[in-house]
């Protein structure tokens, strides 16, 4: 790793030089809501201006970028006697630039599961290794939970992090492009107050954090409280809408559909972003319902966030951005379904 | 001065070339690449349930392509879905694969309509497998409800091609009514050459019907089981293989001894997609195939 | 398909419009770049906008719009006895549609609203199931035409069709919208079905219900939410009546 610093100004001009030879996406706002306050999105960009790094933070996440809503995974081309299957991983470079750090370690924590675990997704392997990820810290929201998940600050997963210490950037190089990049402007070694601003800035941000969980033991809180009336007071709420899992920068699930063209010469088979809150998640062929209650579903996605599955080292995947608790509009959020259950002890 | 990115062209990797080995877990690959195969011989069991032979086409994917007892493979019907169907045939036939497969859905339905000759793809195999190298010296419980025939006849197959590695071999195995009963036509050769004895129950006798009526528990009583050294299958739905192993357990046979196949509904066979989870367990990758104490460790397993 | 050995077999298929503005049967002949595919998928024996054949040899009957008039029941029931299949197709013939708003009111004071002291003969509004037997049901104001391809292609092969069961909200969030409640407004996507690809909160318009509901909606949450943001009760059971979907489901 290797630690930088950059003027604002300098930073303007390189990321203009980024946006001007690739595909950029950036924080912009797209609304505001009734009381004020900015809506944003990772949007493309085409200059520096056009983004608003200013920004608390965006409505969904930077998942969809890497695991697209609806990506096609095979084509089939029929002829009167069989077919002919293609697979293709082809994705061109992009760059987006203002990710959070507890997008980094959501990233961080995909990259554990769809490259790490059985069966290496080469699907979402090209849309990894083709992003260059600009990293960038912020103050956390009055709802934030990530210092409690351990989130709030990321070590890897990106190409460069820029934490704000005023007038200037501090940098952290962890990619050979990144640092090839930089070349082209000017940036200076770390003085040593450069190094106290930025020990400064971590733990401002650190102290910020209004919202906390309590996640040690939760696991077995999850186990034992799992036929808990809990559940079912939040279930009630619960629309179902899948909300929750679109927003979520973890939410992985996923079906699988098949649809054949108009012209009967050739079908696609695509991953569709699924979400185990939707009613038909745990459906079988012949109809039958693993989860036909509202409450089981939303457990369900509660024990896959806090409980961890195998694949992830049984551990939580929850990053604590609570994106899903500021989008759902039955307000059900992490912070009060886990202290509601830890006070059934 | 320049900013641009090179493209990682992830289509010029050398796996890109390669056939997928779906027995390694832990390289890439291309993990949605079918193997494309040929029905060669179809065979109507009843009327919602079929037996596929399905050739692999390609000389080095039919070599490739080894499983053992207990594994699942994902049936492509492109255009249509794919859909997890467990291995049916003896993991020694190198020539064809057999699937048993029941009428039960969009992908199922117009399977069930194909011909012989027709082309379709497998992926897989996936998932574990019955441990058979582990049971031999002992007796063997093979108890079957329904449909699950269909998965406990990888090992049947297995038992009877190693049948002197074993010692009493039963089978037992209870449907809804007689029609359902599938592979009537082996029978005979399981009991006859194969030594294997076999007891039949169904919940409603039709006038056909001269066997036993009752529930599979039932036929426990026409057997003599010696808990400290018999190991048990057990493949059906939930409510079976619940009462089955719990009535086990109370003859004294330990749950580690004891393997049931749970079945959900795979999207991708891979413990990606999430759809088969149990509990926090992948039925797709840790199983489809469990010991028992370990099946009563899951949450909503039964 | 013919590589399982099985071949597509042309639906034999007639349109016939009822009370409605026509909008679906237009959907039928919309997206031109698959027009000629969708259309050699079928043989029309009977489709006024499209084609000057007046055959009654369909297999396939789709029914659009709703029953609001004596001779549209006999119309009607003359189209069940010689379809062997029938299908609704939008919303007026699904639920109703918008005309079934009317049925909330006198209908002398109705036809007087409308068409003043000229007399016009009109019945409180039916739904085609209220009528006759319908095999299948495409929702939708008006039907999305690659839904109607996907269940022509579907119906064409013999494979069992679906459509999507959980609510509008998932298409909505997968387009990266903004949420249209978070606006102020009142959106039924949480509670309808999908497959509209969320055309409506898109264009920033609260969800009209258009497509009915979806499986296990939870509306007594739904009403919480919107009544906790200001939105009055009747507001939202108007809403919730516009396209006659969720009669049943509301007081």
């Amino acid at each position: 790793m290797i630690h930088k610093v950059i003027t604002k100004n300098e930073f303007k001009k390189f990321v203009d030089g980024l946006i001007e030879e690739n595909q950029t996406f950036g924080p912009k706002q797209v609304d505001k809501r009734a009381d004020g306050s900015g809506i944003y999105q990772f949007k493309e960009v085409n200059s520096y201006d056009d983004m608003d790094l200013d920004y608390t933070v965006t409505y969904s996440s930077v998942k969809n970028f890497f695991l697209p809503f609806r990506e096609e995974l095979s084509s089939f081309d029929f002829s009167d006697k069989g077919w002919d299957q293609t697979v293709e991983y082809r994705v061109n470079p992009r760059v987006i630039i203002g990710v959070r750090p507890c997008d980094i370690n959501a990233l961080n924590i995909l990259d554990k599961i769809l490259i790490g675990g059985a069966y290496p997704s080469p699907y979402y392997m090209a849309r990894r290794t083709n992003t260059f990820l600009v990293g960038m810290d912020h103050e956390p929201l009055d709802d934030c939970f990530c210092e409690s998940l351990g989130h709030d600050t990321v070590h890897r997963g990106f190409n460069l992090f820029c934490t704000d210490i005023g007038d200037k950037y501090y940098l952290t190089i962890s990619s050979s492009k990144a640092f090839g990049f930089l070349k082209n402007v000017k940036v200076a070694d770390p003085v040593n107050g450069d190094s106290v601003k930025f020990h400064e800035r971590r733990k401002y941000l650190r102290d910020s954090f209004k919202t906390k969980v309590e996640v040690a033991g939760l696991p077995s809180v999850l186990d034992i409280e799992f036929k808990s009336p809990v559940w079912k007071k939040w279930g009630d709420k619960c629309l179902n809408c899948g909300t929750c899992a679109m927003v979520c920068p973890t939410c992985y699930c996923y079906g699988i559909e098949e649809t054949i063209d108009v012209n009967l010469k050739s079908s696609r088979k695509e991953r569709v972003q699924y979400s185990c809150n939707l009613v038909d998640f745990a459906e079988v062929a012949g109809g039958h319902n693993f989860r036909p209650l509202k409450e089981d579903r939303l457990k369900y996605r509660f024990y896959h966030h806090y409980r961890g599955f195998a694949q992830n080292a049984d551990d939580p995947i929850c990053v604590g951005c609570n994106r899903c608790g500021r989008a759902c509009l039955a307000r059900i959020n992490p912070k009060d379904v886990i202290s509601d259950l830890q006070m059934e002890d | 001065m320049d900013y641009r990115l090179p493209k990682q062209d992830i289509n010029t990797e050398p796996f890109m070339r390669q056939s997928p080995r779906y027995n390694r877990k832990d390289v890439f690959m291309r993990t949605d690449k079918a193997y494309k195969c040929e029905i060669t011989n179809i065979v109507e069991l009843t009327p919602t349930e079929k037996l596929f032979h399905l050739k692999i086409l390609s000389d080095q994917e039919r070599r490739i392509f080894e499983f053992r007892p207990g594994q699942f493979v994902m049936l492509e019907v492109p255009g249509f879905g794919e859909v997890p169907i467990s291995l049916s045939s003896s993991s020694n036939n190198s020539e064809y694969v057999e699937l048993c497969v029941r009428k039960s859905g969009r992908t199922t339905n117009m399977l069930h309509r194909a011909k012989t000759g027709a082309k379709l793809g497998i992926r897989g195999p996936f998932g574990t497998s019955f441990p058979m190298e582990k049971m031999a010296g002992h007796n063997i419980l093979l108890v079957a409800g329904g449909l699950g025939l269909a998965p406990l006849r990888a090992p049947i197959n297995w038992v009877s091609e190693y049948r002197d590695e074993y010692k009493d071999v039963h089978i037992l195995y209870g449907t809804k009514d007689p029609d359902q009963m599938l592979f009537t036509y082996q029978y005979e050769e399981w009991q006859k050459v194969d030594h294997i004895k076999l007891l039949t129950i169904v919940e409603k006798a039709n006038k056909d019907w001269n066997g036993r009526t009752g529930m599979i528990t039932d036929l426990f009583k026409d057997i003599d089981i010696k808990p400290d050294d018999t190991f048990a299958i057990v493949c059906g739905p939930p409510v079976m293989f619940k009462f089955v192993c719990d009535h086990l357990d109370g003859l004294g046979i330990p749950m580690n001894r004891m393997f049931v196949s749970l079945e959900r509904r795979m999207h991708c066979g891979m413990g990606k997609c999430c759809r088969c989870m149990v509990g926090s367990t992948f039925t797709c990758v840790d199983g489809p195939v469990f010991d028992y104490w370990s099946v009563l460790n899951l949450k909503e397993a039964i | 398909m013919k590589y399982l050995g099985i071949d597509p077999q042309k639906v034999r298929v007639g349109v016939f419009d009822f009370t409605g503005c026509e909008g679906c049967e237009l959907q039928l002949a919309n997206k031109e770049d698959s027009l000629l595919d969708f259309l050699s998928l079928l043989e029309v024996v009977n489709f006024r906008e499209v084609s000057s054949d007046r055959g009654d040899d369909y297999d396939v009957a789709l029914i659009e719009g709703n029953i609001s008039r004596a001779d549209e029941i006999d119309r009607l029931k003359d189209i069940r006895a010689k379809a062997k299949v029938l299908v609704a197709i939008g919303s007026c013939a699904c639920f109703g549609g918008v005309n079934q708003q009317k049925n909330r009111f006198e209908l002398d004071d109705v036809v007087k609203e409308v068409y003043g002291d000229h007399k016009v003969e009109t019945d409180k509004v039916k739904r085609i199931a209220d009528v006759v037997k319908v095999d299948l049901e495409i929702p939708g104001c008006p039907v999305s035409k690659e839904e109607v391809e996907r269940i022509v292609v579907n119906v064409v092969l013999g494979a069992e069709i679906k459509i999507p069961k959980y609510p509008v909200c998932v298409e909505c969030k997968q387009k990266v919208n903004t949420c249209v409640v978070d606006l102020g407004q009142i959106c039924l996507g949480p509670v309808t079905r999908a497959g509209c690809d969320a055309v409506c909160p898109s264009g920033k318009v609260g969800c009209l219900g258009c497509r009915g509901p979806a499986e296990d909606a939870n509306f007594e949450s739904l009403k919480q939410i919107l009544m906790d943001k200001g939105h009055s009760d009747s507001a939202i059971v108007e809403r919730l009546r516009f396209y006659g979907a969720f009669n049943g489901t509301v007081g």
